[in-house]
């Protein structure tokens, strides 16, 4: 599937659908998307990652960049991640970091 | 023998990794390795691929380099060897994040090193060489 993401905000939280590969040359557009929502004070973030088929590391680091921005208090949810994707969270520790569900809201 | 060797040379840019994931995925399904693995295996070339791209031929000055990428397969082991004729990089001196790091919250962590981390983390054994003026990363997956 090819690139693309998408986000709105509504009501201070931000959404933002993710779809095909997050590797290093499509994650500036992440982190672009994450600038924007950054600029929004949002008290929630909620990341859909169902149709995300592939992250590198450079996909995790727009997700460490997005919470060290946002602090503590702004809680991160991935709606959806395959079962790689969980995988590389929790290789790298960040899966400590993000609240994981079915659908949002909760 | 049962051995099979591909090769493909792949121009160093960043719109390439897709490609390199998309011919090692095609091959190891063939092999079957199953999709787990076939996945960890991209990821693991991919932050390397990624490295030689972002690093090593733009430290290098070389605009037009490439990367050779060649996947030999025998009974019980799936090897990938990525070639490439940028600047010396031996990501086994690159600093991996420790236990203790990776434990901090997102808030209070370094970035950095966890790229080189999932490459050694994903494959069943990585091995780096440097010889004739061309790094060797060397990747290995168990099939048995």
């Amino acid at each position: 599937m090819s690139f693309s993401v998408k986000s709105e905000v509504n009501e201070n939280v931000a959404v933002i659908t993710i779809t095909g590969a997050l590797d290093s040359s499509t994650a500036p557009q992440l982190h672009e998307e994450v600038q924007k929502i950054i600029q929004l004070n949002p008290t929630e973030l909620v990341l859909n990652v169902e149709n995300l088929d592939f992250m590198a590391s450079a996909g995790l680091r727009v997700i460490i960049f997005a919470k060290q921005k946002l602090g503590s208090a702004v809680k991160l949810f991935l709606v959806k991640p395959q079962e790689q994707v969980v995988e590389t969270l929790r290789m790298t520790g960040l899966l400590f970091s993000v609240t994981i569900v079915d659908k949002y809201p909760e | 023998m049962d051995t099979t060797t591909e090769l493909r040379k792949f121009s160093a840019n960043l719109d390439s990794l897709e490609q390199i994931r998309e011919f090692l995925t095609g091959l190891a399904i063939k092999l079957g390795l199953d999709k787990g693995r076939t996945y960890k295996l991209c990821l693991a070339v991919d932050e390397i691929a990624t490295n030689i791209i972002n690093y090593g031929y733009l430290k290098s000055g070389i605009t037009d380099g490439m990367i050779y990428v060649m996947l030999r397969s025998g009974k019980e082991m799936l090897t990938v060897i990525i070639e490439d004729t940028a600047i010396p990089f031996n990501p086994f001196e690159n600093k991996i994040p420790g236990e203790d790091e990776l434990a901090l919250p997102l808030e209070e962590r370094p970035i950095g090193g966890l790229g080189i981390m999932l490459a050694k983390e994903n494959v069943d054994e990585f091995r780096y060489e440097f010889e004739n003026g061309k790094n060797r990363n060397i990747f290995c997956v168990n099939l048995r």
